[in-house]
């Protein structure tokens, strides 16, 4: 018999008392959260009661709000790990009338400005429904445990945010959407919300107009799953990464929610309403908060003028986002800004705040200047340019109280949502408002759902629906010539940037349409060139894509339509915004190839619309 | 253009393996800069996770020479001057598992964070509606722990959680008990250092890497020493780990200096020490212990005293 060495034994002896200490751990988490391989394991597909898609701040407010019903089935889908969503990269602060920085704010205050501020596009009812709700959610954070800056009180401190008349912006630090998130992940451990983690949705599968589920691939397997749900909240996120390297987004900010709601016949509302954040750096389009204008930062061109005074002289920084864009925009083509062409930038001066207000309000912001443009704020200005920052549009949901889309059980919420309170501009702290105060409402809405509504849905339309995304896998991973998926999607984001950004016009808009149906036609045979299954992010890449350019499309289409200027969308040959027409929301639906394009009317409850002066 | 090589340690569907890509690069490029040219125009097979590319969301967190660092905002050129080299390797996380080249599974690490109860749990005067009060004192307290982005830099060099992970968290997972143990709005400090006790607080390996490798600056090391300060104060001191601390504080204080002998027994007492036997005996062989050396009191014990008593005095104010 072989002789056992000593370090063997030892090592037997660790292996023993590793399994014997781990045991209780693995039965304590005998209810794990993470039950990726739960689909998997059952044999037949799960059904779920509610499932969430997307882990940002509005899908996990959503899983929290159903999740606590113990009694439904209720499921996070991401295809992340959960806080690496583009929540946590809000920097500013969270917008609720809670009257702690100034007596003199209110719901209406707050909701004429967002109304004002959305160019009157903003659907009334839901700015009202959205404003009056804001105060409890913010207090609701605050018992959860997010770390907010304080009054000399002890209640949250307020800070003032561009576009709003009083401070009303409740934040932590310059990392508010950090700490949001993270603190809404910790609920959802603490209430033991299922996570189906880093799981790629590739198709919302709808026979009928009845909700079957979702299928999607977990990365971890690389399994094509048939995922069976009563109610589907989709709460992916925006479409910034339309413009890919011009925008401030994450790479996963690439509408695959609202890809899969597209394919089913549900409309997207107001696509070409994008705003492009006034401060991006110059050099790579991250962005720095609106904080550093908030704290009293100057934008000056390239002979020292505060050039704002021309623009918004009343509000000056802080006039809202649209403006503030097109206004660099403008300094940069009439030949004030600083360097060439792609590099053209103006400057943000944060110099006179002096080292100890940069570094106790702004320092998350200095750092990402020293890292990425190599500038100390506190001793130079700061080469800053537009960036594509925020989708006001979104699928369309019909219900804002609710979050409810066209068809039954599924519904909508977050950046990926339009219903509408943005309208054609949104104003700074909004975003983290509006995903907060309506991913309660999304996750109430599709929990109530899911009680009053049996499964009616086809197992069998589900089961081929992810046959035929088995064998798409096979088809596409395996194809040896064609386009590269990186290609095609550094061609989308040019024409995107240099035909449907800040400043548009129709001969401009035209070519977009013509570039990305070509595009279009060139994805149906282009290359991924990974051949596995676990882990595969080429093909990954190649579904986003699949979501993306429809979306590219509609964009461009619907800036086209729009013959008006309004907000974030600017046409220099129609630079009046035209309410007689346009008062109205753009509605585009699609149906395989075919793009149709309507409109509905603006929600007008207490405000007709007027000049919007700052 | 100066030319970097990375060699990146590879892991597809249970096949490992070692590749160089060659690229050049300009000043400003950054590790994730490197990674995505070399998916799109060298090798698409090649995995990695990257969310906001700015270092606020940890999906980019790898290795990079051995050390852990955060993809997005570690620049090519910066290394290449501190290694002196053209070439890095490039390698997943350590103590995770990996899931596919340098992609690692987080599941099992957020399940077991749980144990620490990583969530406010609010006194009864604050509710949903009203919120809490906070003082900005107090929160000035709690402010640098929401730092953490969860990156897992800080696990990746871990001692302890390399020589047996079975009976010690990650090193995040003491921050997230520290950051609620801190926080003036909770009600149940105990909640979250009991069970920071039972995962493993006393032992720590003091090697101070999770604090080395943080990218956000937090002090995971320091957090634990912090954990283990309240455990005392809450007189959570019958651990084997609170025992030990303990016996080093009355034996600086006896005689300013250890006597190891003594140590053993009572950190564990005399009847787990007598298990131990067999240790003692290897130690005395090699001349690292002598059971009956009685240290004298050092030459200047009464200044050590006073030392500690005023270390013990400030503390308390």
């Amino acid at each position: 018999m072989k002789k056992v060495s000593r370090r063997t034994f030892l090592k037997w002896g660790v292996a023993a008392g590793a399994v014997a200490v781990a045991a209780p751990y693995v039965m304590m988490n005998k209810n794990n959260m993470f039950t990726s391989t739960l689909t998997e394991m059952a044999g037949a597909p799960a059904l779920f009661d509610v499932l969430v898609i997307g882990s940002g701040g509005s899908g996990m407010r959503a899983a929290l709000e159903a999740g606590r019903q113990k009694d439904l089935k209720v499921a996070l889908m991401t295809k992340l790990v959960p806080t690496r969503s583009a929540t946590c990269m809000a920097q500013g602060g969270i917008n609720g009338a809670l009257r702690h920085a100034d007596a003199r704010d209110s719901i209406e205050k707050h909701a004429f400005d967002t109304v004002k501020g959305s160019d009157y596009l903003g659907d009334q009812d839901a700015i009202r429904f959205f404003a009056e709700k804001a105060p409890e959610a913010l207090r609701e954070l605050d018992y959860y445990g997010v770390a907010f800056d304080r009054m000399q009180d002890g209640r949250m401190a307020q800070r003032n945010l561009g576009g709003h008349t009083y401070a009303r912006s409740a934040y932590s630090a310059d990392q508010s959407g950090l700490v949001i998130l993270h603190t809404l992940f910790e609920q959802c451990l603490k209430n033991n919300v299922n996570m189906l983690m880093e799981w790629q949705l590739l198709e919302l599968v709808v026979e009928d107009g009845k909700l079957c589920g979702v299928v999607a691939m977990n990365m971890h397997s690389g399994k094509i799953l048939p995922v069976m749900a009563r109610t589907v909240v989709v709460a992916t996120g925006g479409y910034g990464r339309l413009y890919w390297v011009r925008t401030t987004n994450p790479f996963s900010s690439t509408g695959d929610g609202i890809g899969a709601c597209l394919k089913v016949g549900i409309p997207v509302k107001d696509p070409e309403m994008v705003q492009f954040h006034p401060t991006g750096l110059a050099g790579s389009g991250v962005l720095l908060s609106e904080a550093a204008r908030g704290e009293g930062g100057y934008l000056v061109n390239k002979d020292g003028e505060r050039f704002m005074r021309r623009y918004a002289p009343d509000k000056m920084e802080l006039g809202p986002r649209d403006l503030v864009s097109q206004a660099i925009e403008t300094e940069i083509r009439e030949g004030r800004g600083v360097g060439e062409g792609l590099h053209a930038a103006v400057y943000l001066d944060l110099r006179h705040l002096g080292k100890k207000k940069i570094m106790q309000k702004l320092p998350q912001l200095r750092q990402l200047a020293l890292n990425y443009e190599g500038v100390d704020a506190i001793t130079q200005p700061i080469p800053i340019r537009g960036t594509c920052h925020y989708s006001m549009g979104g699928i369309d949901v019909v219900d804002y109280k609710t979050c409810a889309t066209a068809i039954p059980g599924v519904f909508a919420v977050g950046e990926c949502s339009c219903l509408s309170v943005h309208g054609a501009n949104r104003l700074g702290g909004n975003s983290l408002a509006e995903v907060v105060v309506f991913g309660k409402y999304a996750g109430n809405g599709a929990a109530a759902y899911a009680r009053n509504n049996a499964f009616d849905g086809n197992q069998t339309a589900l089961d081929r629906a992810a046959d035929e995304w088995e064998q798409r896998f096979a088809a596409v991973s395996s194809r040896s010539s064609g386009s590269t998926v990186p290609s095609i999607r550094d061609r989308m984001a040019a024409t995107m940037w240099q035909n449907v950004g800040i400043f548009r016009s129709r001969t401009r808009l035209e070519q977009a349409v013509r570039n990305i149906d070509e595009l279009l036609e060139e994805y149906r045979s282009c290359v991924v060139r990974d051949t596995t299954r676990i882990y595969n992010t080429a093909f990954m890449n190649y579904v986003e894509l699949g979501n993306m350019l429809p979306l590219a499309r509609m964009v461009a289409m619907a800036a086209l339509a729009r013959q008006e200027s309004r907000g974030s969308h600017f046409r220099e040959d129609y630079p009046r915004r035209n309410d007689q027409k346009f008062l109205q929301h753009t509605i585009v639906t699609r149906k395989g190839a075919e793009y149709s394009l309507t409109y509905r009317p603006v929600a007008i409850t207490d405000y007709q619309a007027e000049e919007r002066k700052y | 253009m100066p030319t970097m090589t990375f060699t990146i340690r590879r892991f597809v569907e249970a096949k490992s393996f070692s590749r160089d890509y060659s690229f050049e690069y300009m000043a400003g490029n950054t590790v994730l800069d490197g990674l995505i040219f070399i998916k799109e125009k060298l090798d698409p097979s090649l995995a990695f996770t990257a969310s906001c590319r700015n270092g606020v969301c940890g999906a980019c967190a790898l290795r990079v020479n051995g050390q852990a660092v955060l993809a997005c905002e570690t620049a090519i050129e910066s290394l290449a001057a501190r290694y002196h080299s053209a070439r890095l390797t490039i390698a997943p996380l350590g103590n995770f598992t990996v899931l596919r080249d340098l992609v690692v599974d987080w599941q099992p690490k957020l399940d077991r964070m749980k144990q620490v109860k990583p969530w406010l749990i609010p006194q009864d005067a604050f509710s949903a509606d009203t919120g809490c009060r906070q003082s900005q004192t107090d929160f000035d307290k709690i402010r640098g722990y929401t730092d953490c982005i969860l990156c897992g830099a800080c696990v990746s060099e871990c001692s302890k959680l390399a020589a047996d992970s079975a009976d010690f968290l990650e090193p995040f997972a003491f921050v997230k008990a520290q950051k609620y143990v801190a926080d003036s709005r909770d009600d149940a400090p105990l909640k979250h250092l009991d069970p920071a006790i039972q995962a493993g607080l006393w032992r720590c390996m003091h090697c101070e890497e999770c604090t080395a490798k943080c990218p956000k600056s937090l002090d995971p090391a320091e957090d634990i020493a912090k954990l283990r300060v309240m455990a005392f104060k809450k007189a959570m001191v019958n651990s084997a780990g609170a025992q030990h601390a303990q016996a080093f504080y009355e034996d600086i204080n006896d005689i300013g200096r250890l006597n190891e002998a003594k140590l053993a027994i009572r950190t564990d007492g005399i009847m787990k020490s007598l298990t131990r036997v067999g240790l003692a005996y290897r130690l005395m062989k090699v001349d690292k212990l002598d059971p009956f050396h009685l240290p004298e009191p050092i030459k200047n014990i009464s200044k050590v005293q006073k030392i500690l008593k005023a270390a013990k005095e400030a503390d308390k104010s």
